[in-house]
């Protein structure tokens, strides 16, 4: 799988800083399991967190910090870690019974396992949709489309960013060619006209930063889905 | 021992840390909360937290890092990088309480990291001092503008308002920002 499209340096920062809202957040770290090369790029970003707080001029703390900390310390519980409790990785409530199917027999991707998947319902266009809750933000808009072979969606715009990955299927617009793995990242300015390959139907995840409305015909289709 | 004006460098940071996991050496624990606990406190007021939450989150940062001394992993990143992800975390749960949505502590991914073996890592070391050198061959304002991005949600209008920039201006400065940053960091390569 190659992947050809990437989210921009911008967005990975953020995500570095933690400063992408979680239902964006939830779209990078889905493009992100898939690739190697953009994980780097956040570590890289991290490192430049790192170096922004090294550069930071102190701040005093209380004057009886260390001593607090130092006394949680000795009364925590918890100590210091030493089994595999805790342990960084398997975040996404990874071990859990057989993962939700998507139409077509795909697999939700490991970084989505802990939402809870809504019901595929018909918006129109040949586009079906399932809203996914994050465990984190419920009020959070983060949509599963599935769209059929050879559909053109509406030229659109949005108000926000849009932030889409690719599960399975391709669609193009005029930018490119969008395949499994790549994400696109359309900016407000940018009006855009899916049409989805003929050789199957593509699904895709896709979340729009803030409160933000779709425009055009499909604005009306997608808008019953947004928790706005 | 504690003296103020001694700033450890990345390796001595790193071995304290890695102190902690060996023995539960308290006095590594006191040198790091010495250098950490007044940056990432003003880390967090600068990123907008209310002195009370700020302190508070740089306590609990420093707590993680005692308990989590045995993950620490100097080939994957250095210590400020590593404190740097744990005080994101819990700051973003931190918000999260504040919402009224409770995720626990260990629910909250340290970070997409989930490299297969095998995969070519860089060696943190080597990361980090590319970042820092590839960081000091920006200009002032657009080491600012990284800088801010870390600092702020609303990212392009809070930095126009920072630095007296037209919207338009702070979003095409923010690009190119980043493109010297990947330009410097591909040169060293």
């Amino acid at each position: 799988m190659t992947i050809r499209h990437h989210p921009s340096d911008e967005t990975l920062l953020r995500y570095a800083a933690g400063r992408l809202a979680p239902a964006p957040g939830r779209v990078v770290a889905t493009h992100l399991h898939g690739c190697p090369a953009c994980r780097e790029r956040v570590r890289v970003f991290e490192a430049v967190g790192g170096a922004v707080l090294d550069g930071m001029s102190p701040v005093p703390v209380v004057p009886h910090a260390l001593a607090r900390a130092l006394a949680a310390i000795d009364a925590g519980p918890a100590g210091r870690a030493t089994s595999l409790e805790g342990s960084s990785t398997p975040a996404h409530g990874a071990a859990r019974t057989a993962p939700p199917l998507l139409p077509d027999g795909i697999v939700l991707p490991a970084p989505l396992r802990d939402c809870a998947m809504g019901p595929w319902r018909w918006a129109g266009f040949g586009v079906r949709a399932s809203a996914l809750t994050l465990p984190e933000d419920p009020k959070a808009s983060l949509l599963l489309l599935r769209v059929a072979p050879g559909r053109r969606l509406p030229e659109h715009g949005h108000s926000g960013l849009e932030f889409t990955q690719i599960l399975s299927g391709s669609f193009s617009d005029a930018f490119g060619r969008y395949q499994p793995g790549d994400l696109t990242e359309m900016g407000a300015e940018v009006e855009h006209q899916p049409v989805v390959d003929p050789d199957g139907p593509c699904i895709c995840l896709t979340a729009l930063e803030g409160g933000v409305l779709f425009t055009g015909s499909i604005g009306r289709l997608i808008q019953p889905f947004l928790r706005l | 021992m504690l003296d103020d004006a001694a700033i450890p460098a990345g390796a001595e940071l790193d071995r304290l840390i890695l102190a902690i996991a060996a023995t539960g050496d308290r006095q590594a624990f006191a040198h790091l909360f010495k250098h950490f606990a007044p940056r990432l406190k003003a880390f967090l007021l600068k990123s907008g937290m209310p002195p009370g939450a700020a302190e508070e989150i740089a306590q609990e940062t420093m707590l993680a890092v005692w308990r989590k001394a045995s993950y620490f992993d100097p080939e994957r990143a250095g210590a400020s990088t590593w404190i740097f992800t744990i005080c994101r975390n819990l700051r973003i749960d931190h918000l999260r309480r504040d919402r009224g949505v409770f995720v626990s502590d260990e629910a909250i991914p340290e970070e997409a990291d989930e490299s297969p073996d095998g995969e070519q890592l860089f060696m943190a070391a080597e990361r980090e001092a590319e970042v820092r050198r590839a960081l000091q061959g920006l200009s002032a304002e657009q080491a600012a503008v990284v800088r801010l991005s870390f600092f702020n949600d609303k990212a392009h209008s809070e930095i126009a308002s920072e630095l007296g920039l037209p919207l338009g201006t702070v979003k095409s400065r923010v690009r190119l920002a980043l493109n010297r940053l990947r330009t410097l960091l591909d040169e060293q390569k």
